[in-house]
């Protein structure tokens, strides 16, 4: 068991009209998605909600079902479990499909999203994403990326060819190298890590990674235990800066990680009067 | 519909107009804009509609693709912007209603660039700066044993490696005090990062006990109760 509580919202910002963004939380089962659409008139809002239905639609029946993972849709990466097969597959298909309608319909041509998706269990914690949208881990006193970033800015950067504080502000980090929906196969990054007591996580899209700093983030998010309020201090502080896009923010937060693991010894010493 | 105009010394010699999603520029007959001049590479650059926005690519020309008189490797073109191929110049126009439109857009919108054309633009910025563009290979983990009790190594291939008693354990150690999971090794964004499960057993890094995680550095040595290995990475066969 793994005890959880979350709280998000997604809000269109100050100089956008529609909301492009679009969010999913099932805290039941510990599975959180979130997306940033983009795509002329409304095809952007189509594109973020096509993805996010059906990410949590198959990956919530694969996991009733128990179907095993060579039964998914695409290849099978062995050397993830079960849960994370879910996930590829799941992101595999809401490509596919998002790929085949702006293929189909004119008003979808050139339609895409970005997508972030991260399921908490007791034994481990898996996050995917494509696109710029990100997933953050905070333990302790630290911000850690469980996300990767596919846009031109952070490509260079990696390859050593522009600093930290020019990717930064580079006009090359609005374009994507990868999205959902604009090839027919798409390349996922998935990270697992192994989940802790009192592990926070946030998805969050660019509305707020582009105006706010990782260390501000972290500030915001160190305020408290309201997540519902963290939530909205996260928007405040987006919009009091200009707000130009669309922001949305999901918090995840671990109370408390009860499994298996720690063997014979946690067992017979609770029995026993013991010092830490 | 946006438009090319082409002058060659100061004389307006055609214009044509963005009726594909698409127009390559170049000396040879198969592009949309031929050029015929010798300044002028084969397939020289290319520009490309994406909603309201066009992006100008230069493909490796010898001479180069300039816009307002400065080099470019990609630029998103924006109303009576000069575009300098060899003697060439291309002035690029929006029709008032896209205009309209870009401005109502904002400049900060997101957009996709397809993988042909920013590896074809990263390759060659990695040549014009002398990197080898060799991060496009992942690092593989590795750990290898020292403590004489087991032989070889183990790769770290999988996201997450449990090391422990239990069988389900990639790595498995032995012990009467080993829990099921002592620890994990997990590849992160940032590397690879070992994460302490359990509080009964000790774990040290470079003889230095460690509580939560710890980003693992080449040789570092990692000590698990009464085993010991080493921990290095070297560059993957698999690509990004």
């Amino acid at each position: 068991m793994v005890k959880l509580r979350a709280s998000g919202i997604s809000d269109a910002g100050l100089q956008r009209a529609s909301n492009e963004d679009y969010f999913a939380m099932d805290t039941a089962r510990g599975l959180y998605i979130i997306a940033d659409g983009m795509g002329g008139h409304s095809a952007g809002e189509v594109a973020s909600k096509v993805a996010v239905d059906i990410i949590q639609r198959n990956i919530t029946n694969w996991m009733k079902k128990e179907v095993p993972k060579d039964e998914l849709f695409d290849f099978v990466d062995h050397t993830l479990g079960r849960m994370g097969n879910y996930i590829l597959s799941g992101i595999k298909l809401a490509n596919r499909v998002i790929y085949e309608m702006s293929n189909e319909y004119d008003e979808y041509k050139g339609m895409g999203t970005t997508i972030g998706v991260l399921a908490v269990m007791p034994s481990t914690v898996i996050s995917a994403n494509v696109g710029d949208s990100r997933i953050y881990l905070f333990r302790g006193n630290a911000i850690e990326p469980l996300s990767k970033e596919h846009n031109m800015a952070a490509e260079q950067l990696e390859m050593g060819l522009i600093s930290q504080e020019e990717a930064k502000n580079s006009p090359l980090r609005h374009i994507l190298t990868r999205n959902l929906g604009s090839l027919e196969t798409v390349n996922i990054d998935i990270f697992e890590i192994e989940p802790m007591d009192k592990d926070r996580f946030l998805l969050c899209t660019d509305g707020l990674t582009d105006l706010v700093s990782d260390e501000e983030i972290m500030g915001i998010i160190n305020q408290g235990d309201d997540l519902e309020h963290i939530c909205q201090e996260l928007i405040n502080e987006a919009n009091e800066r200009g707000g130009h896009d669309n922001t949305t923010v999901s918090l995840v937060y671990i109370e408390q990680v009860e499994d298996e693991r720690s063997g014979i010894l946690n067992k017979l010493l609770p029995h026993f009067t013991r010092k830490k | 519909m946006a438009r090319i105009i082409v002058v060659f010394n100061k004389k307006v010699i055609k214009e044509y107009p963005f009726t594909k999603d698409s127009l390559a520029i170049g000396r040879n007959d198969s592009n949309d804009i031929v050029i015929d001049n010798l300044a002028v590479s084969g397939l020289h650059a290319r520009i490309d509609k994406s909603g309201d926005i066009y992006i100008l690519t230069d493909l490796q020309s010898t001479n180069g693709t300039f816009v307002n008189d400065k080099i470019i490797a990609s630029h998103k073109l924006q109303h009576k912007d000069k575009i300098t191929v060899g003697k060439h110049l291309l002035f690029f126009a929006m029709s008032q209603e896209e205009q309209a439109k870009i401005k109502v857009a904002d400049l900060d919108r997101t957009m996709i660039l397809d993988t042909a054309q920013h590896k074809e633009l990263l390759e060659k910025q990695a040549k014009e700066k002398g990197v080898e563009a060799l991060s496009h290979k992942q690092m593989l983990g590795i750990i290898s044993f020292i403590d004489g009790s087991r032989k070889g190594e183990i790769k770290l291939t999988k996201k997450l490696t449990k090391i422990g008693k239990a069988e389900t354990s990639e790595v498995r150690l032995g012990g009467m005090f080993m829990p099921p999971t002592a620890a994990t090794i997990s590849r992160r964004p940032n590397g690879y990062a070992l994460t302490v499960t359990s509080g009964r057993t000790k774990v040290k890094v470079n003889n230095e006990t460690i509580k939560d995680s710890h980003f693992l550095n080449d040789f570092d040595t990692i000590e698990i109760g009464s085993c010991k290995f080493q921990f290095f990475s070297q560059e993957s066969e698999e690509e990004l």
